[in-house]
């Protein structure tokens, strides 16, 4: 396990995290939107849009921890023209602003749903490009032969949507769940009407197929990478070990239990008639379990960092 | 335009007592953990068997390296704050007031020659003794060396005297860089990417 990268960890994940939260959002919005109508879904998208906020946001802090002089942080966009680290930080803000605006915007209502949508898809543009220039900061090092894969965009694409479209689920649940104790706090009973049951489950449905999609993916890009790097031989061959251990078999065995079978627990369960007690303690395992071996995962990532030459 | 330095290694030469080393420690007062100059130990060997007779075939040659100031330095390219560049003679050196500490140029650079210094939190590198430079003395590792294995100058005329391999494990591929440094090479040399040794002091690169 890697300690001394933690600020580079938390941040790389929980800003992938929040880029795939994003974009698995307005895909809700836009298919579940045509069939339940605008209004509807809004009340399930939008708290878990006001979600993605802090995650970023903590992301971002924790990634100033990375410097070792934080006085000297606004340099950090001077080089844009040759240094992926500067045009990171710099798209990093720019998703941070933009979905802000946008998550003002959509509280108030401003502005028409078009101009809306039309945010939204920017700043889903913005955060898919951020994910791309995080991946190429490792992968343009030429000198460090774990991280000049392919695989490196390919784990952080697959990161971004695996965890994105996991926390999207656990907020849902996690809304409905808190407005439901709100409700017996005050003395009411909590009544989910049925197109919101139906719509929910039907979200539900779809981010457990896609999280065993996506762990179907991951689980190639690993062994391809690892067997890629040992059959290299030299500093690819030494990095190569670090993709093993107790860590590593954590890491998979995490990412499996939350994507694979608790994932495939949620497709099955999720019905409009399902317990939504049951439903969220699923939800957030599946999301809690993942992100925990992505964790693992990334911090296996930066112990990779071995060097050609001396 | 200025003509660009670099720097000369004559392996056949080196003893490995690592003079060059704490030369440049010394002058430069550096805390525990940080050497610019650093000297590898790079060794190997086989057995050939000739009917019963067993022989050992061995090797072991020493590498000094410091920063070699490259014509295309990764460290530059990859710094996001510009504290990283080259001067008018090539020579390559961080900006303290620029410099966040971000540690991108040391995941870059394929000879370790950017360190952080953890008190300042700033990266430090060798800039091929400027100050002794300005003054007509040779660099304090050059001086240092007894058996005057390292040298220092505009590198065409290095090159043109001792040739232009630096592509001898356990270097890496010059392609990446093109650092300007020149090796005359030990009889044992390996080429760069032959990985038939191991470098056999890690903890003191
Ligand atoms: S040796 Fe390393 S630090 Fe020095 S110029 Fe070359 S790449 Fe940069
Ligand atoms: S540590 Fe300093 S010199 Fe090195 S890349 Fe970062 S800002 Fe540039």
């Amino acid at each position: 396990m890697n300690t001394h990268e933690l600020p580079m960890i938390i941040f790389t994940v929980l800003a992938q995290m929040s880029v795939g939260a994003f974009v698995v959002l307005g895909v809700v919005q836009v298919v579940a939107g045509r069939r339940f109508g605008k209004e509807s879904v809004d009340k399930v998208t939008d708290p878990a849009l006001y979600a993605i906020g802090p995650a970023l946001v903590l992301g971002l802090i924790a990634s100033m921890f990375h410097m070792n002089d934080v006085f000297h942080t606004l340099n950090v966009v001077r080089h844009l023209g040759s240094s992926w680290l500067s045009r990171e930080i710099v798209f990093g803000l720019l998703f941070a602003g933009l979905g802000f605006l946008f998550a003002v915007v959509q509280w108030f209502k401003w502005g028409s749903p078009r101009l809306r949508q039309a945010l939204a898809a920017l700043t889903a543009l913005v955060g898919l490009t951020l994910v791309y220039v995080m991946s190429m900061i490792y992968y343009t090092l030429e000198t460090v032969p774990a991280w000049h894969s392919w695989a490196t965009p390919a784990q952080f694409f697959t990161t971004t949507f695996l965890l994105g479209s996991l926390a999207v689920g656990a907020a849902f649940m996690g809304a409905l769940m808190w407005r439901r104790r709100a409700a017996a706090k005050s003395g009411n009973v909590f009544h989910v009407d049925d197109a919101t049951r139906t719509m929910l489950s039907s979200c539900l449905k779809g981010i457990g197929l896609g999280a065993v999609a996506l762990l179907g993916v991951e689980f190639v890009i690993i062994p391809m990478h690892i067997s890629g790097l040992s059959a290299a031989g030299g500093a690819a061959g030494r990095s190569a070990l670090v993709f093993s251990g107790v860590w590593f078999i954590a890491r998979l065995v995490l990412v499996f239990l939350g994507a694979g079978l608790l994932a495939v627990f949620l497709y099955r369960y999720a019905t409009p008639t399902a317990q939504v007690r049951t439903l969220a303690i699923i939800a957030t395992s599946a999301f809690v379990l993942v992100l925990a071996g992505e964790l693992i995962g990334r911090s296996l990532f930066y112990d990779s960092m071995v060097r050609i030459g001396m | 335009m200025a003509e660009k330095l670099g720097f000369y290694f004559d392996q056949t030469l080196c003893t490995g007592c690592k003079a060059c080393s704490v030369a440049c420690k010394d002058k430069h007062d550096h805390a525990v953990g940080i050497s610019w100059r650093r000297v590898a130990e790079y060794a190997g060997g086989t057995w050939q068997q000739d009917g019963d007779t067993v022989v050992p075939n061995v090797f072991s040659y020493y590498t000094s390296i410091a920063c070699n100031h490259c014509e295309d330095p990764i460290c530059v390219r990859v710094c996001p704050t510009t504290a990283m560049s080259q001067g008018e003679d090539g020579i390559v050196t961080i900006d303290q007031t620029k410099c966040v500490g971000c540690r991108y140029c040391e995941w870059a650079c394929p000879y370790s020659a950017p360190q952080l210094n953890a008190a300042t939190g700033h990266m430090t590198k060798c800039d091929m003794c400027a100050d002794y430079r300005a003054e007509g003395q040779d660099p304090a590792c050059v001086a240092a060396c007894p058996s005057r294995a390292l040298g220092w100058g505009p590198i065409d005329e290095l090159r043109a005297k001792h040739g232009t391999l630096a592509a001898v494990e356990p270097l890496p591929d010059p392609a990446i860089t093109r650092p300007r440094l020149v090796i005359t090479p030990h009889r044992d040399a390996q080429p760069t990417g032959s990985g038939t040794g191991f470098v056999a002091n890690p903890g003191e690169l």
